[in-house]
């Protein structure tokens, strides 16, 4: 990609997201989600419940605020419809973005693929960890993810 | 501008018809705007402000040997950093990094200094692959109950009392005003609601969960869901729950102190044993080859907050 826009979402509104750090100066864009804000998500909201209730104020003042502090356009809508918009305006040819680990995040890209190209960037993880991982509770997880973590703590110094 | 006005950095690229605004006079201003962006949102903005600067400042005054201590109490030196994680002003890796340096720095401890944090950390990574693993499946219950009642003998929603902080209990009123307030609860705080919702209420886990997802400032259903389920014993091997004496030793009386069912009607105030009997319905085919008693005074058990919390078994008060 020669000249992508970078779409930022809520969990990575900060300089470890790895798109503002693959691609410093490129337009950006966050775009306040009409649907997860009116709590008609699962990430917002139980998808068995009928009557969805929306987000407070306090949530929004407090991403807003996260957001002023970044090199980012602040949009309100459907996101895919934004992001693209926003694409356009900048003559982008892809659209650049971080790994989320809400299903939400794969969903929109995988609808903004349709229109251009996607590159997914990981950001740095708490732990790496090969192969399989058990998660049925979370002694068995942290039964390998301690020791890793820890070896990258002696690493450190 | 005035010394509170809130101005984003500046853009490298235009304006477009329909951005937000990012430059507000002040933290009323953001406010009010937000007000009438967003109508149906609502409350106020919380105390606690977003952005990397106050997490930077929040970043700098963690302990990790105070917090191993007395991260359990109310009051106790606890990192506040949840919000600023959850949406990756901070990332995981960068507070465990920032952990690191503060123990290997003179006087920082070393690793026995940082295993807690460290570990609660863990916690939101463990979380966090869960929900990966789960997607929207985490909003169903992981496993069976183990609380002897039938999935249907909890009601959906959330009764009104509690939504609107007066069920007459000093403890929970004050923790539902600071969830609708500021939108951060201490995580004992948020384990004592979940119980008193689930069990003493006998309302639905999701229910719970959507509420505090519309409230707190770090709310997602990884963290958030999975931790209603652990209580509810969806996710876990029996339900969490707790009495008087535990409340009130982690809260340092606080709120015992201005009950007014201090003296008599606190559904609290029994032991454990009592609790377990008025709140759960026999399960035979859990407790065989189930040593409850003993499980609930292993701390590392589970190795989470709530363990320590069902530890602490005082002998009833009157």
């Amino acid at each position: 990609m020669q000249c992508p826009i970078l779409w930022i979402h809520g969990e990575a509104l900060g300089p470890a997201n790895p798109a503002l750090q693959a691609y410093p100066g490129r337009p950006a864009v966050f775009v306040f989600d009409a649907e997860l804000l009116a709590g008609r998500s699962p990430t917002t909201g139980d998808p068995a419940d009928a009557t969805p209730q929306a987000v407070s104020l306090k949530r929004i003042g407090f991403l807003y605020e996260c957001l002023l502090e970044l090199p980012v356009s602040l949009r309100h809508g459907d996101v895919v419809a934004e992001v693209l918009a926003f694409a356009r305006a900048h003559g982008a040819d892809g659209i650049v973005t971080s790994a989320g680990t809400d299903p939400r995040v794969e969903g929109i890209c995988q609808a903004l693929e349709q229109e251009l190209p996607v590159e997914v960037l990981e950001p740095e993880p708490f732990v790496e960890l090969d192969g399989k991982v058990d998660l049925g509770r979370f002694s068995r997880y942290w039964r390998r993810a301690e020791r890793e973590v820890w070896a990258a703590a002696s690493q450190e110094q | 501008m005035a010394p509170d006005s809130l101005a984003g950095v500046a853009l490298a690229w235009a304006d477009q018809p329909g951005d937000l605004p990012r430059h507000f006079e002040s933290r009323q201003a953001l406010e009010a705007e937000l007000r009438r962006l967003f109508p149906a949102a609502k409350g106020n903005l919380s105390p606690i402000r977003g952005g990397r600067r106050q997490a930077e400042a929040l970043l700098s005054r963690i302990q990790p040997a105070r917090y191993a201590k007395g991260r359990n109490f109310l009051d106790g030196h606890v990192t506040h950093l949840s919000p600023y994680i959850r949406h990756g002003a901070l990332s995981l890796a960068e507070v465990r990094d920032a952990v690191f340096a503060r123990l290997q720095a003179p006087g920082g401890g070393g690793r026995q200094a940082g295993e807690k944090l460290i570990n609660e950390l863990g916690w939101r990574d463990y979380w966090q692959r869960l929900w990966q693993q789960l997607g929207d499946g985490i909003w169903r219950d992981q496993e069976e109950l183990k609380t002897g009642h039938h999935p249907g003998a909890y009601a959906a929603d959330l009764p009104a009392d509690v939504a609107e902080g007066r069920t007459g209990l000093a403890c929970m009123d004050g923790f539902i005003d600071e969830l609708h307030e500021t939108g951060w609860l201490h995580n004992h705080a948020r384990m004592w609601m979940a119980a008193y919702l689930v069990h003493w209420r006998r309302v639905r886990w999701q229910a719970g969960a959507q509420w505090f997802l519309r409230h707190l400032l770090d709310g997602d259903p990884a963290s958030n869901n999975l931790s209603w389920q652990w209580v509810a014993s969806s996710f876990s091997h029996k339900p969490y729950f707790f009495n008087r004496g535990n409340l009130e030793r982690y809260s340092n009386g606080t709120f015992c102190r201005s009950c007014p069912l201090s003296e008599q009607g606190c559904p609290f105030d029994a032991s454990y044993e009592q609790l377990e009997a008025e709140l759960f319905a026999p399960m035979p085919s859990v407790r065989a080859g189930n040593d409850r008693s003993r499980e609930r005074r292993d701390p590392r058990r589970r190795g989470s907050p709530a363990a320590s919390a069902a530890l602490s078994r005082p002998t009833r008060r009157r």
